[in-house]
């Protein structure tokens, strides 16, 4: 034991190669080992934070898709809507509709006497319920005079004391439903005049005041506006300046210096572009306030950067061999360009131009500066009308007092996720059909 | 990501040729590096006079003056960055897609001068096309490969006649056998030899006059290479080639001229039978006999 010992010391002086390998194996693998640890560890960590995330999201706002819903029933009465009896529609747009559902309300607790609980019993359904009943009544005039049967949304607290917001066992004043207010809910529910149904109103009414009416079809369609603006100006500009800067111009001081502003430009502040946008579109221009039309140029000179900085780098991947292949058979540089490059090159562009766009869906600060930020019920029916965007809704509704808008906030972050992900799955669909042909 | 671009490989060049001076130095010193033999010839189809080529600084070609006749193929041999690659993008105006490169001297073209700025190189580089070394067919089916050409140029009138010449231009270059069932497939699934082939045919469908062929078979094995060579003599019936070679054996099997270029100077020029049976300059002999290169 001891003579090999010395005996391999005796050696140490010439070891072969294989050995020093052999003995420095243990460390690399165990190198190698933490390495991928390390990898585990991170990618579990953002895992991790992604599933806390989306769990938070969800559980807060799932519930905004559903709304309680009152059973009432409504003696359109004809001496009250329309004295006159004439069916004139502006005098009938002008009744008072209230004041028919509050009658509903009190035929239902004929024992409610006081004022004050009358105001209280009033305000368990929501003021939505007027022009529902309103709508009704315009659309099919052979209503009045009869008994309607209506479900009409119940008032966002009340909706809340549904979704088990409200804690029943706390203190009448630390509450804004009133113990009276759930004795008549309770009735109602032992009547089966209460349920919980898919709330259409969120997926197709703009913004309210009242949570109960909020949707977010106003802010869904204005960001669709804005990101079409954007997506017409800033692809076709982004790309041609791209493909003008790699392959036509000459390279001098001069193109230098618009390459290190346009990777300069990537970085400023989206804010920044807003204040632009204020000052040259609006007040200089004089383009309207709050539209998406301004929105979407302001946005298309904060993505043109990304864009131009993308397509640039798919157009260097191209392999130079192609570029001399159609140039060696006389292809003019404009011919090389469209057919053989560009095709080429596409796919790395559309990734840009949809990263892009994913940005400018989700950008606040810049559409703030113009206006955009501004309280809109109205959904817009182009460009040119006053709305608002997706996150813009989300940080108005987050800033607001009402309970219900939390469960609003959570569901509309739903709605801009939902987006993001069928763009980046419109992105990959579109690259893999243009790998796909060859 | 594809790396190696032709711009990168020829500064390359440039810095090889650097080192093999240091190299050489003293066994070419002593040389006369004035070109001997027949470089220039009756009725030529191309003539270059007092070429110089530099790449920003460094003088990569030095006053080459030389004929291409008609109908013949004429080899370019020489050791590595010798300059025979960029003299031949000289010859189609290649070298203005890279910015530091800079030509001088006269190229004409049947008698019309081709190096002057405002001669068009779309036109020219019809006339005067070129094959690379790696093959490079585009990454579309095989009959787009080699339709490409004449539809840029307009040279056919109907769909039928561009059929012709794309089923023609396969046929010439001895590819249409392998392919014919399978035009609408990619080219570039197609084997090295094949590609290189269907690269051939590309350019000969737009019938230009002058073939430039940069190294073809140099990343092909010994089969693919008999099949270019013996395509390259017929060829010959119809156009004028001008191929750059780094194999010698190949430069004999296929030229009639031969050009030996050393460290950016035409060293000789002559008959391909004379060149390797009987060089008159030490250099070439060193070169041909294997002492370097």
């Amino acid at each position: 034991m001891t003579k090999s010992l010395s005996k391999k010391k005796k050696n140490s002086g010439k070891l072969r190669t294989i050995d020093i390998v052999r003995a420095g194996m243990k460390s690399r693998r165990a190198a190698e080992t933490r390495f991928k640890i390390y990898g585990r560890i991170a990618i579990g960590m953002g895992l991790l934070f992604l599933l806390v995330l989306f769990s938070s999201i969800i559980s807060n706002g799932y519930q905004a898709f559903v709304q309680t819903y009152i059973k009432i029933e409504v003696n359109v009465d004809a001496s009250k809507i329309d004295p006159q009896g004439k069916r004139v529609p502006e005098d009938l747009s002008r009744a008072n509709y209230g004041g028919l559902i509050k009658a509903s309300m009190r035929t239902m607790f004929p024992e409610v006497k006081a004022r004050r609980d009358k105001r209280q019993l009033y305000r368990l359904v929501s003021t939505g319920a007027s022009y529902q009943l309103r709508q009704l009544v315009i659309d099919n005039n052979d209503l009045i005079g009869q008994t309607l049967t209506l479900w009409v949304p119940a008032d966002d607290e009340i909706d809340m004391l549904m979704k088990g917001y409200i804690d029943r066992e706390s203190d009448e004043s630390d509450r804004r439903v009133k113990d009276k207010q759930i004795a008549w809910i309770d009735k109602l529910i032992s009547e089966d005049r209460v349920e919980k149904r898919f709330n259409k109103t969120f997926f197709t009414a703009g913004d309210s005041r009242d949570p109960e009416l909020a949707g977010i079809w106003g802010a869904a369609s204005g960001s669709f506006f804005t990101l079409i603006v954007t997506l017409l100006l800033s692809f076709p500009i982004g790309v041609a300046a791209a493909v003008y800067l790699e392959e036509f111009a000459p390279r001098n001081r001069f193109t230098d210096i618009i390459e290190v502003n346009i990777n300069n430009l990537a970085a400023v502040p989206s804010i920044v572009f807003g204040l632009l946008g204020l000052a040259v579109f609006i007040n200089f221009f004089g383009m309207p306030r709050s539209a998406p039309l301004v929105g979407g140029l302001v946005l298309t000179l904060m993505t043109l950067p990304t864009i131009i900085i993308a397509s640039r780098a798919a157009l260097k991947s191209v392999p130079p061999s192609i570029r001399e292949a159609a140039l060696g058979i006389g292809a003019s540089p404009m011919q090389t360009m469209i057919y053989h490059v560009l095709p080429l090159a596409m796919p790395g562009m559309l990734t840009g131009t949809i990263i892009g766009m994913a940005q400018a869906l989700g950008e606040s600060a810049p559409l703030l500066m113009i206006g955009m930020v501004a309280f809109i019920v109205d959904i817009p029916q182009g460009a040119f009308d006053p709305s608002t965007v997706l996150p813009v809704q989300i940080y108005l509704w987050a800033d607001s007092p009402e309970r219900a808008f939390v469960e609003k906030t959570s569901a509309a972050i739903m709605v801009l996720l939902l987006f993001l992900i069928a763009m980046n799955a419109i992105a990959v669909l579109l690259r893999k059909r243009f790998e796909r042909r060859w | 990501m594809e790396t190696t671009s032709e711009i990168e490989a020829s500064t390359n060049e440039a810095v090889v040729k650097e080192t093999d001076k240091t190299m050489s130095a003293s066994t070419v010193e002593r040389e006369d590096r004035k070109t001997v033999g027949e470089n220039l010839v009756d009725n030529p189809r191309m003539t270059c006079r007092d070429v110089n080529v530099y790449y920003a600084d460094n003088h990569a070609i030095h006053d080459v003056n030389i004929d291409i006749g008609r109908n013949e193929v004429i080899a370019m041999i020489g050791p590595s960055g010798c300059g025979k690659s960029t003299f031949l993008r000289c010859l189609n105006r290649m070298n203005d897609t890279i910015d530091i490169c800079r030509v001088e001297g006269t190229i004409t073209l049947d008698d019309e001068e081709i190096t002057s700025k405002h001669i068009d190189v779309v036109p020219l580089r019809a006339q005067v096309s070129m094959v690379f070394q790696k093959p490079n067919p585009f990454p579309k089916s095989i009959y787009e490969n080699v339709a490409f050409g004449p539809r840029i140029h307009g040279l056919a009138n109907s769909k039928t006649e561009l059929e012709e010449i794309v089923v023609t231009s396969l046929k010439k270059a001895g590819l249409w056998d392998e392919v014919k069932d399978r035009m609408d497939k990619p080219g570039t699934g197609l084997s090295g030899g094949q590609q290189q082939r269907l690269c051939i045919a590309r350019t000969i469908a737009v019938s230009p006059e002058v073939i430039l062929m940069d190294e073809p078979c140099s990343a092909l094995d010994p089969i693919a290479t008999a099949k270019i060579e013996d395509l390259i003599d017929e060829l010959r019936q119809q156009f004028t080639i001008c191929i750059v070679t780094h194999s010698m054996q190949q430069a004999a099997r296929v030229s009639q001229r031969t050009a030996y270029f050393h460290m950016g100077d035409l060293i000789e020029v002559g008959d391909t039978n004379k060149i390797f049976t009987n060089p008159r300059h030490q250099l070439t002999e060193d070169y041909i006999t294997g002492r370097f290169g």
